[in-house]
């Protein structure tokens, strides 16, 4: 694990925080605490451990036990967190999350029995249900996402006080699904702003005891550090588009007469333009560097909006800086890949054996029916442990890495701001939690 | 030695107190450097609370304020350990409690599966007669609609996918429409119905809710008499009077919502609803099918037709297929045509058409 190494001054924070082994510290820090001010002090293997026990009982239980494997991974990760020498605690039980889980099945069934009951009595109409019913379950997902945070800051304890969030969970989902209509419809170009407006809202919302929070990083900030990978995803895809409508001769498409179905379409369609297949692989060819360059620099993207969300925030008069760096988080999505690579090739042998076994031995015992109902079944067990490996390297590989490397590169200016906050704020429900795993926009 | 160093955190500010933890023999007592005493908690309200591998944090049960001591020291947090019996540090009583949970959670599976697989199709059979058939209708125009779809893959060659439009292909549809309004009348359903033949190669035939039926080209190919054909008829109008579209949408949705709601965010929860909700559903069919045979077998009688020709043309396309699944909807084709077959009545009537209007039928699709 690597402690604060700051280079003397911290871009974006606009405070300086020395390292801790310099001379003269600017901030005078506790000699008790030499290590540094945030550390990570957590054991890769018990955390390994735990979500592999954890992925094991959650299929087993059929998923009910999500509600201990998340307690267990948020206490894992705040517990090992130490802040000025002294850990995060949470609070939370795994009885709240069931309980916020139960209040939101009883807000939902109404809502999806309510749509189905429309869906009927409209006929046709019914059918675009799915689609009117989607921005509906958008906005209860945003109301989930800011009611959840709510919970999980009321459970946080540090220094035997704990954070808080205020603010309308309605108003934030009506403010997100604004700023997501304007991020889709700028292709994008709005996500920085959105990310600044959401995280101001959030942050002067959010209090530790009497501290209240405060967001710092600027949109503009963020357009400028993502505007180079925005360019080489979108160019190719523009380009793509702009040279298949430039190379195909699309007036032909209007002489095109007699033709009742779409394969006679294109018949017609392709002898007008000889070179329609070639011109069309090529602009899908351009078009997949732009998918190619997404999964590559995905990586950056995310490692560049957490150091300038990191960067931006603030708690009273304390600032925190990041240093985070992009190699490292480069590096843990490499192994994920690398691990989920070698799961999935013992999965295909696991397979590829049992479907022999079943061949060799089970056409003889059992009879076609319930041979089919078994091969089912093996493929749905086999689906799961994918899955929940999938799932489990994730979190051992990224989720681990970001939480630790972005732990151990913060620094924080002011520290001493934190020794004197008063005690505020009460527990809130859990049921922005149920609704997030409801609705399946859960996050920690 | 019962004393030792600690840090203690008083829950109004967030001042860290050096402080001396003194384990006297009923109540732990923190005393600041001078002497004083700051707190005294007894050892039955003391909890354990979440906390590195090398720290013991304490809190008090009987209260909501967040008052915190920590402990560094192991001598003097072994001694706390065994003076206070409330105390969970090894976690023993946890990993109890969470058994209970994961042993329930067992015995909620195994109702939930019960209730998936008898207790949904009771509840449908029983929901599907009160719907209106105005409802049933509309959703049968939905469903058609998305079958549709599903079904005509533009591979008719320009040709429309319904058969019996073009000029030598009317006295087909005019064949068709006679026989079924023969069936129609016998079956004296509440609900008009409608009958098509489509361009597929299978040979089958579906009913959808509201009174659609569909029959595949390729099953009139290989009829070998009118029987045959108006018995897979007559066995799709059970479909329709039994209301098994309706029904089969009933439980596909209460079968989604019950496996859906349970697995919630669980990782791929969403393939696992869809597989399990095939396994169940394709288990209802067998009865399902086998009550629709039964209704086809009665309805020939009450033609005059040959019932046992629905156990002809089974053997001979062995077993109809309904839709794209990949689990058998049909039970075992053999043990089916016995059932046809102890059901049958001998042929009475005439013929179920005139062999004039069978050739026509046969050319429906040009």
């Amino acid at each position: 694990m690597t402690f604060v190494d700051l280079p003397g001054a911290v871009p974006g924070g606009g405070v300086v925080t020395p390292p801790p082994t310099t001379a003269v510290p600017s901030v005078p820090l506790t000699p008790s605490r030499a290590q540094g001010p945030v550390r990570f002090t957590g054991n890769g293997r018990a955390y390994l451990w735990l979500l592999i026990r954890g992925a094991l009982l959650l299929a087993v239980t059929l998923g009910i036990y999500r509600f201990w494997l998340s307690t267990d991974v948020r206490r894992f990760l705040w517990v090992h967190t130490e802040i000025d020498g002294d850990s995060l605690e949470y609070t939370g039980t795994p009885f709240e999350l069931l309980i916020g889980f139960l209040i939101a099945v009883a807000v939902l069934i109404p809502i999806y029995v309510g749509l189905f009951v429309l869906a009927l009595n409209l006929g046709v109409i019914g059918q675009f249900m799915g689609i009117l019913a989607l921005p509906l379950l958008a906005f209860l997902g945003q109301f989930a996402v800011y009611r959840a945070r709510r919970y999980r800051l009321t459970r946080t304890v540090f220094r035997g006080i704990r954070f808080h969030q205020g603010g309308s969970a309605l108003r934030f989902a009506v403010y997100a699904m604004f700023w997501w209509i304007l991020i889709v419809l700028t292709i994008g170009l709005a996500y920085p702003f959105a990310q600044a407006a959401l995280e101001r809202f959030k942050m002067k919302n959010t209090y530790y005891g009497n501290l209240r929070g405060r967001f710092e990083g600027s949109g503009f900030d963020l357009l400028f550090r993502g505007i180079a990978m925005w360019l080489l995803v979108m160019v190719p895809l523009v380009g793509s588009i702009a040279y298949a409508s430039a190379a195909i001769d699309w007036s032909s498409i209007k002489s095109i007469s007699g033709a009742t179905d779409f394969e006679e379409l294109l018949r017609q369609f392709s002898a007008a333009n000889p070179k329609l297949v070639l011109t069309l692989g090529t602009a899908m060819a351009i078009a997949n560097l732009s998918v190619t360059f997404a999964i590559l620099l995905f990586p950056v993207f995310q490692a560049v909006v957490m150091r300038w969300w990191i960067n931006g925030l603030r708690i009273g008069e304390v600032a925190i800086s990041s240093q985070l760096r992009v190699g490292t988080i480069y590096y843990s999505y490499v192994r994920f890949v690398g691990w989920s690579l070698l799961l999935g090739l013992i999965a295909i042998i696991v397979a590829i054996i049992g479907a022999v076994v079943m061949a060799v031995v089970g056409k003889s015992v059992a009879g076609q029916q319930s041979m089919e109902i078994l091969g089912v079944v093996g493929a749905v067990l086999f689906y799961v442990v994918i899955m929940l490996g999938y799932s489990t390297i994730y979190q051992a590989t990224v989720k681990l890495t970001m939480w630790r490397h972005a732990v151990a590169t913060v620094a924080i200016a002011n520290l001493p701001a934190l020794d004197n906050v008063v005690a505020e704020g009460v527990p809130s429900s859990a049921l922005g939690e149920g609704l997030a795993d409801a609705l399946n926009v859960g996050g920690i | 030695m019962s004393a030792g160093p600690g840090i203690y955190f008083d829950g109004k500010t967030s001042t860290r107190q050096a402080v001396t933890v003194d384990a006297a023999p009923t109540a732990l007592r923190i005393l600041s450097n001078d002497g004083a005493t700051l707190a005294e908690w007894p050892y039955a309200d003391l909890q354990s609370l979440a906390a590195p591998e090398n720290l013991l944090r304490l809190g008090r049960r009987s209260t909501r304020s967040l008052e915190r001591l920590e402990i560094r020291d192991t001598g003097l947090a072994a001694m706390i350990d065994q003076l206070a019996v409330s105390i969970d540090r090894t976690g023993i009583a946890e990993r109890r409690g969470r058994k209970k949970v994961i042993a329930w959670t067992f015995a909620a599976c195994a109702s939930l599966v019960l209730v998936a697989v008898f207790g949904v199709p009771a509840i449908a059979d029983r929901l599907a007669p009160l719907i209106p058939l105005s409802v049933e209708r509309n959703l049968g125009v939905a469903v058609d609609k998305q079958i549709r779809a599903m079904l005509d893959t533009s591979r008719s060659n320009g040709r429309p996918f319904e058969c019996g439009d073009a000029s030598r292909e009317r006295a087909g549809r005019e064949a068709l429409d006679r026989l079924m309004r023969r069936m129609e009348r016998a079956a004296e359903l509440p609900i008009p119905l409608d009958a098509k033949v489509v361009r597929r190669r299978e040979a089958n035939a579906i009913a959808l809710p509201g009174g659609h039926i569909y029959v595949f080209e390729g099953l009139i190919q290989r009829a070998r008499s009118p029987d045959e054909l108006a018995a897979v008829l007559a066995h799709e109008i059970g479909h329709v009077a039994n209301r098994d579209g309706t029904r089969s949408i009933l439980q596909a949705a209460g079968l989604s919502f019950l496996f859906g709601m349970l697995l919630g965010d669980f990782t791929g929860g969403g393939v696992v609803v869809i597989a399990a909700r095939t396994i169940v559903q394709s288990a209802y069919a067998r009865d399902v099918e086998a009550a629709a045979d039964l209704y086809g077998v009665r309805l020939m009688a009450k033609i005059g037709g040959d019932g046992k020709a629905l156990g002809t043309i089974l053997e001979r396309i062995g077993g109809l297929e309904p839709g794209i699944t990949i689990l058998s909807d049909h039970p075992e084709t053999k043990a089916r045509i016995q059932a046809i077959n102890a059901a049958a009545w001998p042929k009475t009537g005439d013929p179920v058409m005139s062999p004039d209007d069978w050739v026509a039928l046969t050319r429906i699709c040009g």
